[in-house]
């Protein structure tokens, strides 16, 4: 059985067990490192990377869930880092140890697709589940909110 | 795990500076090594620690040879070296030094980075810029008075013309290197004190930064692993037919303990082509553990008998004044007893690391706190010398005091071992969450006195944890006196005190998580210190107050009016006295711990269960601070690890083994528990700089706690106060 996803914007066919999580496939087969291992059971959200433009954990994403559809991680969001929150995060320097950070760019950037103008307790509830171990959800919430205003204007 | 400030004394007379001259075509220069320090050294020591490295065209790396987890230090104290060397900081490119004796003490902990290494490398960037100012000199034959250093350029005052630093590094190179570079005064400061950007935030946003678990190399193989659940325990039967015959498993590798401090508990490991392959495989295995003589740990009991031994009177470590006089002449007498749970440090990357072990070479990238304990602990697992073994430190993804333990490279070691091929090993959530070095559950009892002017007059002081010392020693059952300087080298007044240590046997590894002992001292000496106060009826502000100005002893002078600087600041940003709804408080704390000092004032809202923190003051005194930016993300950081641990997490044993195996059962805190606002201000600047990344975890705890006593009439004595 082959697998065919189109990897920020680039074709990958593959005949890895369908049951393999997208997660490894991406870490492990393609070496895209930008997606991170944390939890393995997707509570966590360090895995986070669009399947056809929506937000899902790609520890618990099979291989052949994927099939035939795009996926976007980290490295495929902008091409220069000028998606406006990647600019949101290093205007507010979010980022501690880093390690969550792209999970969190991810399911915010689908969030403000969802939602251009959220409240601060939205963009909680967006991000409840994105873990971040250093403590970094205070600027998280801000970068969300700049980047969002940023779009806005844009 | 703080060096001792006569460490740091002779560190500092001993330093010097050399060059080693020209290198791959550029000036290198460095700090030499702290003898005192490392003890061992041979004459290799004389290599410089800190580089400094500019190339002809001008392009400048510094090397930073303590440990990057998230704390900043990979750029603070370069930026510190760009500084003293006026170099352009963007034309500075930071690199991650191996492990290597040259740069210095290189084990990231107990928040002496900046401590230890400010003066030194700033000394190395001097250094530079005085052989630099040299070489223009010689060139335009004129005294070095003449010149003068400024971004990236030596000018000459007489007729204003300027050499470009990569033009002046070849002559540079032979010159010889100053022993006393003039350091520059604050105002001279370009770059410390400023909020300079970190060198590496854009590469973490675009997925760029490359953590342990990132390496990646040819040929290499992934492997995943289950520990022997129980310390002491042992894997009795591995049946490995069923993983072996897995498509793309290379190898199942049996790994006994490593007897070492830092060794492997035990367990088994699956190589195979890939980390998910390996999972898979590793859940085919049937194994068999023997529990052994820690079968029965339950930390429900335990925590219950810590309490019976500190309810009780218990091993006296110091004593002074007379705690009975006291207690009898007391106008108020209160008691109260606190605990704590195990904590684990769950870093948002798990233990993680590649090593290739080869037949003349061991070469591993790890996420680490401290290459130079792999380099031993591997050395002695492989029978190879230190030196032998090369470790490049990797950014870690998180690590708050877990890495510095080496445990999860020595099992990848024996795992490249067995195949022969480089080996990345990365540890399950479950694992990592199972198989620690945790913090200490604790109990403390504390009985004190209060006169009739309102006066603190004794306390009385008894704590059992499992000492972090039983790490090294098994034979060590109970907190040593040393243990305790927290609470009998308080800075508070008071004149009859009885510190004394219960009984706590080890069942368990126990390590240092960030804070480390501060946490549990921190929390039980300000609830209680709160608690007296209501009993007392003085506005706990005021209590607070007079209990630090109560001391004379004119060797903790500046302690107390630096505890006193961040208390009243704190008081100040939040307005401390003002109204407040009837479900709202506020609570406050104080707290010195690796050589700083914390107040915060928690403002809270109680609404049935659900607790809201609406906002955290904090004032700090960490002396000078380096990066504000980053200093005041320490303390988000800090007061946010400080709440998770306040609330929700505690780390549960049964049957000698951890209960809990993920996030949905070690709940560290979300963005919605995080409160609306942290305000963060820094005071007692004038200070020479000391410890951050640990210092804002301890108040926490007991400003929330205190805030909602005040909020509700309740007292939170035991954390978590939700547990899971």
């Amino acid at each position: 059985m082959s697998f065919s996803i189109t990897i920020n914007g680039q074709l990958h066919k593959t005949d890895v067990d369908g049951d393999m999580p997208l997660l490894w496939f991406l870490r492990d087969t393609l070496e895209l490192t930008g997606t991170k291992y944390s939890c393995g059971m997707g509570i966590c959200g360090s895995c986070t990377i669009h399947l056809d433009g929506e937000a899902v954990r790609s520890c618990i994403t099979t291989v052949s869930e994927a099939d035939g559809r795009k996926v976007t991680t980290i490295e495929g969001l902008s091409k220069d880092g000028s998606h406006p929150l990647q600019i949101a995060w290093l205007k507010n320097n979010v980022s501690q140890c880093g390690y969550c950070q792209p999970g969190q760019i991810m399911t915010a950037a689908e969030f403000l697709v969802q939602n251009p103008e959220p409240t601060t307790e939205e963009i909680n509830d967006a991000l409840q589940d994105n873990i971040c171990r250093c403590g970094t959800y205070i600027r998280i919430r801000n970068a969300v909110a700049d980047a969002a205003e940023q779009m806005k204007e844009a | 795990m703080s060096a001792s400030r006569k460490d740091m004394n002779t560190f500092s007379r001993r330093e010097f500076l050399k060059a080693s001259g020209l290198s791959a075509g550029g000036l290198i220069i460095g700090v030499s090594l702290p003898l005192g320090v490392l003890g061992s050294m041979d004459s290799a020591g004389f290599e410089p620690n800190a580089f400094v490295h500019i190339d002809k065209n001008g392009d400048t790396t510094i090397y930073c040879g303590r440990c990057e987890m998230g704390q900043g230090i990979s750029t603070a104290l370069p930026a510190a070296v760009a500084d003293e060397l006026e170099a352009d900081w963007s034309r500075v490119k930071v690199l991650q030094g191996d492990a290597d004796k040259k740069y210095g003490p290189q084990a990231t902990g107990g928040s002496r980075s900046i401590n230890l290494m400010f003066e030194p490398m700033r000394k190395a960037g001097a250094a530079g810029k005085e052989m630099l100012i040299a070489a223009a000199a010689q060139t335009w034959k004129i005294p070095a008075e003449k010149c003068y250093a400024k971004s990236h350029a030596v000018f000459n005052r007489l007729d204003d013309r300027s050499l470009q630093y990569g033009e002046l590094v070849i002559v540079a190179s032979g010159l010889p290197v100053p022993e006393e570079p003039v350091l520059k005064t604050r105002d001279q400061f370009r770059y410390i004190g400023k909020p300079l950007q970190r060198h590496d935030q854009r590469d973490m946003v675009v997925g760029e930064r490359i953590y342990g678990a990132d390496k990646k190399l040819p040929g290499m193989k992934y492997a995943a692993i289950r520990h022997v659940p129980v310390l002491g325990g042992s894997v009795k039967s591995v049946d490995k037919t069923a993983a072996l015959a897995m498509k793309g498993v290379v190898d199942v590798v049996e790994i006994p303990r490593f007897d070492k401090p830092f060794g492997s508990i035990g367990g088994v490991a699956v190589v195979a082509d890939n980390t998910w392959i390996a999972e898979q495989a590793l859940a085919k295995l049937k194994i068999e553990f023997e529990a052994g003589k820690n079968g029965s740990y339950d930390t429900v009991e335990y925590k219950k008998q810590l309490v019976r031994n500190v309810e009780a009177p218990a091993k006296s470590e110091f004593e002074k004044g007379s705690l009975d006089q006291a207690f009898e002449d007391a106008a108020v007498k209160h008691k109260a007893t606190y605990t704590g749970g195990h904590l684990s440090h769950s870093p948002m990357e798990p233990m993680a690391s590649l090593v290739w072990v080869q037949k003349d070479k061991c070469e591993i990238w790890a996420s680490t706190q401290d290459p130079v304990s792999i380099q031993t602990t591997i050395g002695a697992y492989l029978d190879r010398k230190p030196e032998d073994i090369t470790v490049h430190v990797m950014m870690a993804g998180g690590a708050f005091g877990r890495k510095f333990k080496c445990d999860y490279v020595q099992e990848a070691a024996a795992c490249s071992k067995a195949v022969g091929a480089p080996v990345q090993m990365t540890w399950s959530r479950e694992e990592d969450m199972r198989t620690g070095f945790y913090h200490s559950c604790s109990a403390q009892h504390i009985e004190a006195s209060v006169d009739k002017q309102g006066k603190l007059t004794g306390w009385l002081h008894r704590a059992a944890f499992p000492p972090i010392a039983s790490l090294f020693n098994p034979a060590v059952v109970q907190p040593s006196a040393d243990d305790l300087d927290a609470v009998s080298k308080h800075p508070y007044g008071i004149e009859n005190m009885r510190v004394e240590s219960g009984m706590a046997p080890v069942h368990t590894r126990i390590g240092w998580y960030r804070s480390v002992y501060a946490i549990f001292y921190g929390f039980a000496i300000n609830a209680f210190t709160d608690e007296l106060a209501h009993k007392a009826g003085v506005d706990s502000l005021q209590f607070f107050r007079d209990i630090y100005a109560n001391n004379k002893n004119p060797d903790q002078a500046e302690q107390v009016k630096r505890s006193l600087g961040v208390l009243n600041k704190a008081a100040e940003m939040a307005e401390w006295g003002k109204k407040l709804p009837a479900n709202q408080g506020m609570g406050i704390a104080v707290h010195h711990s690796f050589e700083s000092y914390v107040s915060m004032i928690a403002h809270v809202e109680v609404d049935g269960d659900e607790i809201t923190v609406h906002k955290v003051d904090c004032a700090v005194d960490c002396g000078l601070v380096l990066n504000p930016d980053i200093a005041t993300a320490q303390m988000e950081g800090a007061i946010i690890m400080g709440l998770g641990l306040a609330m929700n997490t505690e780390i549960r044993f049964k049957n000698g083994s951890v209960v809990n195996s993920n996030f949905h059962d070690y709940p560290v805190l979300s963005i919605g528990e995080t409160p609306v606002e942290i305000n963060v201000s820094f005071v007692g600047q004038d200070y020479r700089p000391t410890g951050l990344g640990e210092p804002g975890v301890p108040t926490t705890a007991p400003a929330l706690a205190n805030a909602l006593f005040a909020a509700t009439g309740k007292r939170y004595r035991s954390l978590p106060i939700k547990p899971a």
